[in-house]
């Protein structure tokens, strides 16, 4: 069996007749008494927020500003030319002295 | 009663909540729960919708002091509403076991008795629309949860692109090109049921 145009239109509009007539539920009676009660657990304002609660609502905004600075870092990086290893090889060449193990880490 | 008048009762009462008047969130929640309770039930199964608009209520407690004083409280509180069901299937497609791709016999069984109901006068409305449910939920069941929710909203609820995309927070360009890729899934689903 294949669909043709008006068989898919035709199960289309009783498919979406059925989900808008659909029932609606109900909640016991216990329900909202529920929800108060969990609600008054919470306590009242001003209530401490945990801060992975407050990084979740309000970390992702500044996510697009945390990418762009990457990016400017990196390439600033790049432009400068830093490489870690090789400045501390001139260094050591320049300075043989004073390049010990102990200066190296910065001690 | 004026739309304007309810918005500054709600904002009055969200106020006194802030305030530290927690029974004040009662007024809310007797007020909107038979909205909330139908905006869930059209996205979750029913045995779960208690369970979630509970949880839209704590949640829009929680968030309280992220209401913006400009719109309505209704809106914001149906925008949790649909964010929390829209989690719910992601939280449910993770640990669902079931193979998305294959379509049983009983999909294409129950899919041959929607398309016999409507040629059959004598079937009654009320079967009809039970075998169109079970049929569609079978469908969506297949569907991921982003195509899910924007088809329910958009193409079922008959919500506009930017409402849609008001609720679930995304953009109205993000929301179209997923109405669109969604209605195409879901027609090869239903195309699937008959040819497999």
């Amino acid at each position: 069996m294949r669909f043709n145009k008006k068989d898919y239109t035709q199960l289309e509009t009783a498919l979406i007749k059925a989900y808008r007539e659909k029932e609606k539920p109900q909640v016991s009676e216990q329900w909202e008494m529920n929800v108060m009660q969990h609600i008054r657990s919470l306590g009242a304002f001003p209530f401490k927020t945990s801060p992975f609660k407050l990084f979740e609502q309000f970390g992702w905004r500044f996510a697009p500003a945390v990418c762009v600075l990457i990016v400017l870092l990196t390439f600033w990086m790049v432009k400068l030319d830093f490489a870690p290893e090789d400045e501390m090889a001139i260094f050591s060449i320049e300075h043989p002295i004073e390049a010990s193990y102990v200066e190296m880490p910065g001690l | 009663m004026p739309a304007h008048t309810t918005f500054v009762d709600d904002h009055d009462i969200v106020r006194q909540v802030i305030a530290g008047d927690i029974n004040a969130f009662g007024f809310l929640v007797q007020k909107y729960q038979g909205h909330i309770l139908a905006v869930v039930g059209n996205h979750i199964p029913h045995n779960q919708a208690e369970e979630i608009a509970h949880d839209v209520f704590v949640k829009a407690y929680q968030s309280l002091l992220t209401f913006k004083f400009k719109g309505g409280f209704k809106q914001w509180l149906s925008a949790i509403a649909v964010r929390t069901c829209y989690n719910f299937w992601r939280k449910e497609y993770r640990s669902r076991e079931i193979p998305m791709s294959s379509c049983s016999e009983e999909d294409r069984v129950c899919l041959e008795r929607v398309m016999a109901s409507q040629s059959n006068q004598i079937t009654s409305e009320k079967n009809l629309q039970k075998e169109a449910g079970e049929l569609l939920g079978r469908a969506m069941d297949r569907l991921s949860p982003e195509d899910r929710i924007v088809l329910e909203m958009v193409y079922l609820e008959g919500l506009s692109i930017k409402e849609a995309a008001g609720f679930l927070g995304w953009s109205v360009a993000n929301v179209k090109i997923r109405i669109f890729r969604s209605r195409k899934k879901l027609r090869k689903i239903l195309t699937g049921f008959l040819e497999d």
